[in-house]
């Protein structure tokens, strides 16, 4: 009998390689002749680079150039532009600096020691101008995005009226991706117009695309290889201004270049999750029915580009409420441009929505999680569309099973452990299940393997292991004959893995081109085969490698098939995407989080002991991937919840813990056991695998479960992320408590 | 080409003297002096030291089982030694500053930080890289629980973590969850598969299958 | 890096005359928090000496005290059955402080060595008065959430970030150096110094000098001890504050306890007052609280870190009393 392969928790096809050592990420790779590149960046936040002062540094043994605005070889992409349009850091067009870290100039050395011990050789005389990189100081700069405007359903501030409310400030530190692989690249131009990189991307395409439009040279001529990308959660999602930086350094020496910045640069050169601040109001009936909710928002971007996410999209749709008013305001600052990072938008509003639900549920003296169910929205209040699939109460049922929800004393500060405060905290999450356009080919060779080629990414989730999954659903053929293949731009098109939606886009497209696949073979069979004359490509059952006839008397193997009519191969091509389904349905995935925390009740230590997520996700391709892509949501939250914030010192605009010690990423120690389940129910119309998206909603409203717990378990409530023990020593002054 | 030092290419053996005489041939004093930051310039006084300076040194190491005669600059990390020259590229750069653990590899046994020390420190010593640490096709207990586990995502603190947990077995820091998280602190996963990874190195304490 | 020369002497006397002949050398052991800071560009040696061949590797016990070695890693130490058993609270500091990894490479030496984890003295391109004197001190009007509120002078607010040192002061250890002149003997409270006037000096061991050992009297203290260490993560990071407790109660009574505080001030710290008022006295919550109001007098804090206090005085309370049950 066929086995089913998705749903199954199978072993990553690539786990090999990443056991060993095998496995090659971007700086992995040695090009012949490859020289080493070292940033020297700014040390002020505003202003204009007066002077670059190079001799000490090019007599520096091994230095081959340095290159800068002085001496750089030209972008033609930037003549479409103006200097001063919002298009983003034009890397060396001008003396300009607009922000703290920003690149002045590239050095290239025969040695990695050599080329970063000439950067520091290297003198840069700065004009400088007042800076502003202080959000709560400089909201008379706050303006609009055009992308981003008021939102409005009911009546504008209903909640005031209601006969119970909330209203409060909540705020988000700076947060940075921080994948545990530097960012950087290698560039080498194989000819004047030519260009191979190494590249650590999230879509090899869309660095083709880029280049293409700034170099202007063919698309063909560029090749990108990203296999193996160490982690990226967003920052990966554009081309930085660090890689045009070598791609410029590698144009003017005719070498490959590699760049791998520092870990204290990838808090000023690649993205960042913005601060934030804001304002929930909400309102509603004694009996716990939401009657308005207000949600505005202000975060950072830079000068130089409108950054926007969805802060307040959530609040729109999430819960059955008649009067809903949202407004997005950015605050221009000399910082480097914001980019989406895990949950974008989403988390950040996560926060604000979950926690102020939270706390409206104790003024009602109503459950959190009744509070929740109570406003339940059965169809998409925002777009005023029957959602597509959703099953977010059966996940707060097997949430609040799993954990004890019950056994829980509903009074803050009522329970103790151990000499802990213990609190139990819950939150739920959502994101857009999104399907975009991807193109996969399939090549079935004669020996009966199956290799599928697109230009997708694997930044961690596991992309090849479950296309295999699909293709060998679809096909029949088994799971270790089939090879998927990703990260190179060489291979059909498929857009950057974003937004959870990888699954469905190129999954999808690899449901499709085997559907193609197998009609190509049943035709060759019908027409080839005596035994296969009298039946149609849908009669054929497709099982472990063969085609057999529907009376099951008749199989043919793949391998005879092609050996037969002496074919080397069959190879097709298929494109898919969504289509008129996505008007008529609102589809998103949704997610339940539950914590159970300890507060140390001198100390203010909060300590996650227990943490139960569920996830509505549609049907889960690959049960194992899928809990490590919940899992390490769930401790990207921790991290939000309770360690991570970029400091600035606001004098100078530089960052003061710009490092793995001092930012605080959470640590092994930092976790406890976590159990993830799934709804996993097919969404009946989002893609042929009835797959929603997972890893958005891994990390999307779990900072407000914990942030919740706290309050249950202390009696403090901390709007102001992160958690950390100062925020909570307070709790003695109060206390009653025994150490 | 980066990559001076092959681990097949064993360089001739020199005495110190004759390696300097290298050097002076290679770029004399005077073009020493005209290319030599100032640092250099101050100790070039006597051409000793500017020997000393630029002068690459031997050093003896025995990584994964092969002994290595090689010679690199004092600067230069076990790590970028490892990552740069001798093309292990398994062992990853994290941080550079011993804050996340990804260029775990052991030192005569021990797991170390390989970004933390310079090449010519590890003078004598016997390296273990991940590379080395399976025997031909047979993985090690550990890579194989990592895989049955799914003890990572994107790949790259794997190594690591890997050269971590072996260690942490062997050590005895392995007795209980909570300890294999303690000792486990010293890798940072930012995927997050710090559930996974635990539930690996238990499953080979109870296996008892250290190898 | 800066391009530096390597040296690797064979003997004390070789190392130490290796330092004499050039001032911009630095000895180096593990290397964990040195190799950081030439990345960093902090410290820019010209020669590095190596002086792992030296033969200070040795714990053992000398009638009355415990002899460790400098070069003794942290992680052996740790984990040495004299120290378990003898010096819990030296073991537990020791496992408080970074990772496995690090304890592997760490030398007792280096560990004392270690320089201030401050930002500023970090950033090359941000004021310091410690690693640029006259600079200014960036800390004091910028970011001082982890900085000193004890001991601290106008021109630095820095922490020393050590634990094992901390667990050292409060057991009365003692500092064996070497250098051109002979051997001398400095009692480990003296070792480090509060930053004054001239915060660049982190202690009293003079350049060419090398530390040799670090010996331990005997103690009652192997049942009650605490070391609390209180951070921002579980594991592997420096402390906010850190209280090392040790004492020995016979009879429901106090009759010999040391307290010392890390993450507070420039240097290890000691809390003399606070150990008078609880010596011949009741374990109880009532004498831990007044002995903990007497540690936080003096204390100054600055923008960020007023938490400190409350902190330090919670954590003093909370580490008395579980190492009083313990």
């Amino acid at each position: 009998m066929k086995k089913q392969q998705t749903g199954q928790p199978m072993n990553r096809v690539d786990g090999r390689l990443k056991v060993t050592g095998g496995a090659k990420y971007f700086a992995d790779h040695q090009p012949a002749d490859m020289q080493y590149a070292a940033l020297v960046c700014s040390t002020i936040s505003c202003g204009a680079i007066a002077s670059i002062n190079t001799t000490k540094a090019l007599r520096a043994p091994g230095v081959a150039d340095i290159v800068s605005h002085l001496n750089a070889p030209p972008v033609p992409g930037y003549k479409k532009t103006n200097p001063g349009d919002k298009n983003g850091l034009q890397i060396f067009r001008d003396n300009r600096i607009y922000s703290n870290g920003q690149p002045v100039a590239i050095v290239v050395a025969n040695t990695m020691e050599r080329a970063v011990y000439a950067a520091s050789l290297v003198e840069v005389q700065y004009n400088q101008e007042t800076h502003y990189t202080n959000m709560e100081a400089s909201m008379d700069k706050a303006f609009q995005n055009n992308r981003m405007k008021d939102y409005s359903r009911g009546e504008i501030n209903a909640w005031q009226k209601a006969p119970v409310t909330h209203s409060a400030q909540y705020t988000i530190p700076l947060e940075v991706h921080n994948p545990m692989e530097l960012a950087g690249i290698i560039a080498h131009w194989t000819s004047p117009d030519t260009l191979t990189l190494y590249a650590k991307t999230q879509g090899v395409k869309s660095v083709q695309e880029t280049i293409q439009e700034l170099f202007e040279i063919p698309e063909q001529n560029i090749t990108v290889h990203s296999r193996f990308v160490g982690g990226a959660f967003g920052m990966a999602l554009r081309v930085w201004p660090l890689e045009i930086a070598t791609i410029l350094a590698a144009k003017k020496i005719r070498k490959p270049v590699k760049l791998v910045i520092t870990r204290e640069q990838m808090f000023t050169l690649v993205g960042y999750r913005p601060n934030s601040s804001q304002t929930i109001s909400m309102g509603a009936t004694a009996d716990g029915k939401l009657t308005g909710i207000t949600h505005e928002a202000v975060a950072i971007t830079s000068p130089y580009e409108d950054f926007t996410e969805g802060i307040v999209a959530m609040t729109k749709f999430m819960y059955d409420c008649p009067n809903v008013n949202t407004r997005y305001q950015l605050v221009p600052l000399n910082m480097s441009t914001p980019i989406w990072m895990r949950g974008p938008g989403e988390a950040t509003g996560s926060f604000a929505l979950e926690s102020a639900i939270d706390e409206l549920s104790y003024k009602l003296k109503i459950d959190p999680l009744q509070l929740r169910i109570l406003n339940h929205a059965d169809t998409d209040p925002e777009r005023n569309l029957p959602f597509s699939s959703k099953y977010l109460k059966e996940a707060y049922q097997i949430g609040a099973e799993k954990i004890g929800w019950s056994s829980r004393n509903p009074a803050p500060r009522s329970m103790q452990e151990n000499g802990m405060l213990a609190g139990y905290g819950m939150s739920s999450g959502t994101f857009g299940a999104y399907r975009g356009k991807a193109t996969v080919s399939a090549i079935l060779k004669a020996d009966g393997t199956l290799t599928l080629q697109s230009a997708a990414a694997d930044i961690g989730p596991g992309t090849a292991t479950a296309m295999v999954q699909i293709a060998a659903d679809v096909t029949g053929i088994s799971p270790d004959k089939i090879t998927f293949m990703l990260g190179e731009s060489s291979f059909p098109y498929a857009p950057e893995q974003g937004g959870s939606a990888t699954v469905s886009t190129v999954g999808s497209a690899v449901s499709d081109v085997c559907h193609t696949l197998l009609k190509e073979l049943a035709n060759l069979a019908i027409s080839q085969v005596p035994a296969f004359k009298q039946t149609t490509p849908e009669q054929i059952i497709y099982e472990d490698g063969q085609l057999i006839t529907a009376d099951r008397q008749t199989k043919i193997t793949h391998e005879a098939l092609l050996q037969q009519q002496k074919l080397p191969e069959v190879k097709v091509t298929a494109t898919s995407q969504g289509g008129e389904e996505r008007k008529k349905y609102s589809m998103y995935s949704f997610s339940v989080h539950f914590a159970k925390v300890h507060v140390h009740p001198t100390t203010g230590v909060v300590r996650i002991q227990h943490i139960v997520s569920v996830a509505d996700a549609g049907a889960i391709v690959n049960t194992k991937t899928a809990r490590s892509q919940m899992i390490g949501g769930v401790v990207g939250g921790i991290g939000m919840a309770l360690t991570e914030e970029a400091i600035l010192d606001h004098r100078f605009g530089r960052f003061v813990n710009n490092n793995y010690a001092d930012y605080h990423v959470p640590v092994n120690a930092d976790t406890p056991p976590t159990d993830v389940y799934f709804v996993n129910k097919k969404d009946p119309y989002i893609n042929p695998m009835g797959s929603k998206g997972l890893g958005e909603i891994a990390l999307i409203g779990f900072a407000a479960a914990v942030s919740n717990a706290v309050f249950h378990a202390t009696g403090i409530r901390v709007r102001d992320l992160p958690i950390t023990p100062d925020k909570l020593l307070h709790i003695t002054s109060t206390e009653n408590t025994n150490t | 080409m980066p990559q001076e030092n092959k681990p097949s290419s064993v360089p001739p053996k020199k005495d110190k003297q004759e390696a300097r005489r290298d050097f002076l041939k290679q770029s004399s004093a005077v073009m020493a002096l005209a290319l030599a930051p100032p640092l250099v310039l101050k100790a070039a006084q006597h051409d000793e030291a500017i020997a000393a300076v630029f002068e690459k040194m031997p050093v003896n190491l025995e990584i994964n089982g092969k002994k290595m005669q090689l010679s690199v600059e004092p600067r230069v990390t076990l790590l970028d030694l490892l990552r740069e020259q001798l093309a292990l590229t398994g062992t990853k750069k994290g941080c550079d500053h011993g804050q996340c653990g990804a260029c775990t590899v052991h030192v005569n046994g021990q797991r170390i930080n390989s970004c933390l020390t310079l090449a010519v420190m590890q003078e004598g010593k016997k390296i273990t890289t991940i590379e080395g640490l399976s025997s031909g096709d047979q993985l090690h207990p550990v890579q194989e629980a990592f895989i049955r586990h799914d003890g990572f995502q994107c790949g790259y603190c794997t190594p690591g973590q890997i050269m971590s947990a072996v260690a942490c077995l062997h050590e005895g820091h392995a007795g209980s969850p909570e300890q294999i998280r303690e000792f486990m602190s010293g890798n940072i996963c930012r995927c997050g598969a710090y559930d996974n990874i635990v539930n690996a190195i238990m499953d080979v304490k109870n296996g008892g299958q250290i190898a | 890096m800066n391009p530096f020369s390597y040296v690797r002497p064979n003997s004390l006397k070789a190392a130490i005359d290796a330092m004499a002949r050039d001032h911009s050398a630095r000895f180096i052991a593990g290397g964990t928090n040195l190799l950081d800071l030439m990345k960093n560009g902090v410290t820019l040696p010209e020669k590095l000496i190596d002086i792992n061949q030296l033969p200070l590797r040795e714990i053992r016990q000398d009638g009355n005290t415990l002899h460790i070695g400098a070069l003794v890693l942290n992680s052996n130490l740790a984990a040495h059955e004299l120290v378990k058993t003898q010096h819990p609270l030296l073991s537990e500091a020791l496992l408080a402080g970074a990772s496995q990894q690090l304890r592997n490479m760490a030398t007792v030496g280096g560990n004392m060595m270690q320089r201030t984890r401050c930002s500023y003295f970090y950033d090359t391109s941000m004021p310091c008065n410690k690693r640029q004197p006259n600079s200014g001190c960036g800390a004091i009007g910028g970011i001082n959430r982890m900085h000193a509120i004890f001991g601290a002078s106008d021109n630095c607010i820095a922490v020393h970030p050590s634990d094992m040192c901390v667990a050292l002061a409060a057991l009365d250890a003692t500092v064996l150096v070497a250098g051109p002149k002979g051997e001398r003997r400095i009692p480990f409270t003296d070792f480090h110094r509060l930053p004054g006037n001239t915060p660049q000096l982190d202690n009293n061991l003079a350049k060419n000098e090398l530390i040799t050992a670090v010996e331990i009297p005997t103690h009652p203290f192997t049942k009650h001890i605490c070391y609390l260490k209180v951070r921002d993560r579980a594991s592997y990071a420096f402390a906010l504050v850190s209280v090392a407790v040790a004492m020995d109660i016979s009879d429901n009574v106090i009759r010999n306890i040391r307290i010392a505080m890390g993450g507070v001030a420039h240097k290890p710290w000691r809390l003399p007052d606070a150990e008078k008022a609880l010596t011949g006295k009741a374990p109880t919550s009532d004498n831990f609280r007044l002995a903990a109001n007497i540690a936080i007098q003096g204390a100054k804090t600055y923008a960020h870190n007023g938490f400190k206090k409350d902190l330090a005085f919670n954590s003093i309370q909370t580490a008395l009393l579980k190492a009083a049950t313990a």
